[in-house]
């Protein structure tokens, strides 16, 4: 027999996909370093679990509303087909598991209507930082110059400004009175999310085009975007991930910011719209506490679990840190 | 400490204060709305007689220049901030924004520092004991409900300790700076009413304290891994010293330097959380004073809050940098 059979068995193995070697080659090393990692298994844990409850109700959860029809959590947060026009109660056995607010809404409902709202005003603004401060953070380190001088100076002068105030003002001026949609908050608040995430990957920029493999793929004639895309983009991914997480979480610290404060989709249930409404109807002094507890829950949860996210990408991103703790 | 490193750090600062008045001069301006002609018609849907609301509207647009080119506009705007002279409200009328301001705006300073400077110094020590002990168990244990507190909003916390200390147990006021409706208050010299205030501020500024406390104390935590292996801890045990001394002189002088300048880095955040601190608890502070503007869209006074708010964050920042190399002989500033 030829000598090279096995040589030529390797590409078929590394191609085979019903053969289990990806899970060996990728997903195993990767389960692996996550077992090192309790950070991040305990923050993706529990936002999987946050979402799974999510999608759980969106399936299953259904009431009677005031018209005597089935009404899934959709139909119950809009305001044309309240559960029960009856008093905010709260009875943890009766119809309604959280109770009650003070329109008749069923809790509960809201949470889960409330909850991927939330998220999805966090991951567009975050996505929309982190993607302006990544380009403007490549054009700093590579450009250099004068380029980077404008983009440090702007960079460095936005980031001791109060950001929440800024929104504050942009929010009030886009849509005085009325409120803006979840989308529309989404993009106010990208528009102060970049600056952290532009600091941060500028600097991971700079050192790693000093680093030998991309000045090897330099010296071989590598075009810059070359260099870019196919040798630091690997690299930096660790970074970007990380400064994303932590965007998603400044997004909806943010976000629940200006929704506190009045600012937010007057007409869409979001969590930080809960507190409002709590808020504005001082509903403490009303008694209706179970109304008050559910949202804090529910954005501590998501708060904590990107938070354990981040910290577990931080040491994936910065090794020395893992030897450290 | 070289000038043109105190002068490239003050350009900074202008420079930053620039942006800042010229977003809060534009941003109002998108919406092209005007406010006043909003509170006219307002009154008018009250009942109150009003004649002519265009032609109100035209001469206060007349007298306050606000019909002229926007360039022009901007500069008076600008003439005026370098003044201090930040308008009138509208709702509040005729109230300037500064009096608007200095009514309240205390609250908010003495609340912003003293949790600042409380979370500071007890967050680093805890942080800095947390290396230094590393075998007593009993400070992990502690450490890990004041890390996940970390992740939480001031505000949240905020109303979590509302319901429990004034709504299950009646410990601490529901809401407000001191209690109103007593004959002579607010009273500065009466230590009763002292102590009144100090009672209002304690939930308020637990919710600030204890959600701060993790951050500093694991940053602390990290830099006293490092100042641990330095040759001069190693030369400081070598020497005898009592574990005091080495901890105090040694270990936390040098290890708080970088915690020195998340100081600096804090102060933004914590503003603008200081701010619905203040409308949760319903203190008397630039809070209360946004959210009654907000609503009604009181350009001025948000503008003036804003404003202020960033050129106290960016003046505190300035003296943080600028007083660094007091603290660390170490720091040469080459370079901006």
């Amino acid at each position: 027999m030829r000598p090279l059979t096995k040589v030529t068995e390797i590409p078929q193995i590394s191609t085979g996909f019903g053969s289990g070697n990806i899970y060996r080659e990728r997903i195993l090393p990767l389960l692996r370093y996550l077992r090192r990692n309790p950070l991040l298994i305990g923050g993706i844990g529990l936002l999987v679990a946050l979402f799974g409850c999510v999608i759980l109700g969106y399936l299953f959860y259904e009431q009677e509303d005031w018209m005597g029809n089935k009404q899934g959590v959709d139909g119950l947060t809009r305001a044309d087909s309240v559960t029960a026009r009856e008093k905010p109660s709260w009875n943890p056995f009766g119809v309604h598991p959280l109770g009650t607010d003070e329109q008749g809404r069923d809790i509960l409902a809201v949470m889960i209507v409330g909850t991927p709202l939330t998220l999805r005003i966090g991951l567009i603004a975050a996505a929309i930082g982190v993607g302006v401060g990544m380009i403007l953070a490549f054009l700093a380190a590579y450009v250099g110059g004068w380029v980077d001088g404008i983009i440090r100076v702007v960079v460095d002068s936005l980031i001791p400004i109060p950001g929440l105030l800024i929104l504050v003002l942009i929010a009030t001026s886009l849509n005085p009175g009325k409120g803006l949609t979840v989308d529309q908050m989404a993009f106010v608040i990208s528009i102060l999310a970049w600056p952290g995430p532009a600091r941060a990957i500028r600097s991971q920029v700079l050192v790693m085009r000093e680093r030998g493999y991309v000045e090897m793929a330099r010296m071989s004639g590598t075009s810059t975007i070359g260099i870019v895309f196919r040798e630091m983009m690997p690299n930096l991914s660790p970074y970007v991930l990380a400064s994303f997480v932590a965007s998603v979480a400044g997004a909806i610290l943010a976000s629940v910011g200006l929704e506190a404060l009045g600012l937010g989709p007057l007409d869409s249930p979001t969590l930080g719209m809960t507190i409002y409404w709590n808020i504005y109807t001082s509903s403490l002094l009303k008694s209706l506490w179970w109304w008050l507890i559910p949202p804090i829950v529910v954005i501590v949860l998501l708060f904590i679990g990107l938070f354990l996210m981040s910290a577990g990408l931080d040491e994936v991103a910065n090794p020395r840190l893992r030897r450290r703790v | 400490m070289p000038w043109n490193y105190i002068i490239s750090r003050l350009a900074m600062f202008f420079v930053t204060i620039y942006i800042a008045s010229t977003i809060v001069f534009f941003l109002p301006r998108i919406s092209g709305q005007n406010p006043l002609e909003e509170k006219l018609l307002e009154e008018a849907a009250r009942g109150g007689f009003l004649e002519d609301t265009q032609a109100m509207v035209e001469a206060f647009d007349e007298k306050y220049g606000f019909n002229k080119p926007v360039w022009e506009q901007y500069v008076k705007f600008m003439v005026d901030i370098v003044q201090f002279d930040l308008g009138r409200s509208i709702f509040n009328w005729p109230k300037t924004v500064n009096q608007l301001l200095a009514e309240t705006i205390l609250w908010t300073i003495a609340l912003g520092l003293l949790t600042l400077i409380f979370a500071f110094i007890i967050g680093t020590l805890m942080g800095a004991i947390l290396e230094w002990k590393r075998h007593k168990t009993f400070l992990m244990v502690l450490m890990s409900p004041i890390l996940t507190l970390s992740a939480v909003p001031y505000y949240l916390f905020g109303l979590v300790l509302l319901l429990a200390f004034s709504f299950v147990w009646s410990i601490f006021p529901l809401f407000g700076g001191y209690s109103r409706g007593i004959a002579g208050w607010p009273d500065w010299s009466n230590w009763s009413f002292i102590g009144n205030v100090l009672w209002h501020a304690t939930l308020p500024a637990l919710s600030v304290v204890l959600v701060s406390l993790g951050g500093w104390a694991m940053g602390m935590r990290g830099m006293m891994v490092t100042t641990k292996g330095e040759d001069y801890m190693l030369q400081a045990e070598a020497k005898g010293l009592p574990d005091r001394v080495m901890f105090f002189r040694y270990g936390i002088r040098n290890a708080m330097l970088p915690q020195l300048t998340g100081l600096a880095l804090q102060l933004g955040l914590i503003v603008s959380g200081l701010v619905l601190v203040e409308v949760v608890f319903s203190y008397p502070g630039v809070g209360g004073l946004l959210v009654q503007a907000i609503p009604r869209n009181d350009h001025a006074v948000i503008q003036g809050i804003v404003f202020v708010l960033a050129l106290g964050t960016a003046l505190a920042t300035l003296i943080l940098d600028l007083a660094y190399p007091l603290v660390d002989a170490r720091i040469k500033y080459s370079q901006g």
